[in-house]
């Protein structure tokens, strides 16, 4: 590169981009810190496993409806955009003899659901990854 | 920094390297509005997911802005709609800082920029102020770093022949 285009470069390289907006700035301080939207999950997930399962129906539910569009949270910004269901473990637990005295098989399995919100004015969004424990009878009968 | 809302880490980190990133962005994007979108877009996902990969921080985010400007692209009906909100889209916001001093210099090298094809500006732009090497901006706009040295070269040349037509008073 000759001596002219290399002083062009330097000169280029002088000029300063414009700086990040203070708009800018605070909209990034908002999602970061997740203001006014739904809670991050690695806070209480995995600490309150009974609750997340509760928690993980409904969202469930909310997935099986296809996620409709009006769907959403208390605050009215967020709406779950994509559903996903993990199968973690299965376990069969054999036969057990239920209250009624039926006979059934016991299986146990483990899911981890992820649910994304996604907030349409700002495209933010928040991804939910909750345990889920199902237990299943199934009755069996001998011939 | 184990804290990933720490606030003085971020801030610090796109006070360096935020306005180099939203010049990459405004080469893929139609407003500076759409660009500062896909630049909180890719940097948000950056702060909380990518910040501990290894690698050239700039060189990731710079890839991750420009996919986030091509999903941006896709969505043809949200760009539209931003654009009727008053006084965001087509703004007439300069990209570069003006210090007062040689600022009508400055404002002919920017509109000699912005002249340039954009398959020239964006390896300009990414050269000289994301700083990256040819093989980072090859890999970021697929092509070969020959292409990429290339382009930037007939970049300087149509700058130097835009500006030799321009009377400039420093």
């Amino acid at each position: 590169m000759n001596e002219e285009l290399t002083q062009l470069e330097a000169e280029l390289r002088r000029l300063r981009p414009a700086p990040v907006s203070p708009a800018l700035q605070r909209r990034i301080a908002a999602d970061l810190s997740g203001a006014g939207a739904v809670p991050a999950p690695r806070l209480w997930s995995w600490l309150a496993v009974p609750a997340a399962a509760g928690l993980a129906a409904v969202l469930a539910q909310v997935a099986e409806s296809r996620l409709a569009p009006a769907a959403a949270t208390a605050d009215g910004a967020f709406r779950p955009v994509a559903a996903e269901k993990l199968l973690v473990s299965a376990r069969d637990e054999g036969v057990v003899t239920l209250d009624d005295g039926t006979t059934a098989r016991r299986r146990r399995l483990h899911f981890l659901d992820t649910i994304v919100w996604r907030d349409p004015r700002t495209n933010a969004s928040v991804t939910w990854t909750l345990p889920r424990e199902e237990v299943r009878i199934v009755p069996v009968s001998f011939q | 920094m184990a804290n990933p809302t720490d606030h003085a880490a971020w801030q610090s980190w796109l006070q360096r390297f935020g306005p180099k990133l939203l010049l990459c962005a405004r080469q893929w994007t139609r407003t500076r509005a759409d660009a500062e979108d896909v630049v909180q877009e890719a940097f948000v996902r950056y702060w909380r997911h990518q910040r501990d990969l290894p690698g050239d921080p700039m060189a990731l985010m710079v890839t991750s802005v420009r996919r986030a400007a091509l999903d941006l692209a896709r969505r043809e009906g949200r760009r539209a709609r931003r654009d009727d909100l008053a006084g965001r889209g087509g703004e007439p916001v300069g990209n570069f800082d003006s210090n007062g001093e040689g600022d009508e210099r400055r404002a002919g090298l920017e509109e000699a920029v912005q002249r340039l094809p954009a398959e020239q500006r964006e390896v300009l732009v990414l050269k000289v102020w994301g700083e990256l090497t040819f093989e980072q901006i090859a890999a970021t706009l697929d092509l070969s770093p020959h292409t990429a040295a290339s382009r930037y070269r007939y970049a300087l040349a149509a700058l130097r022949h835009q500006l030799a037509t321009v009377p400039c008073h420093e």
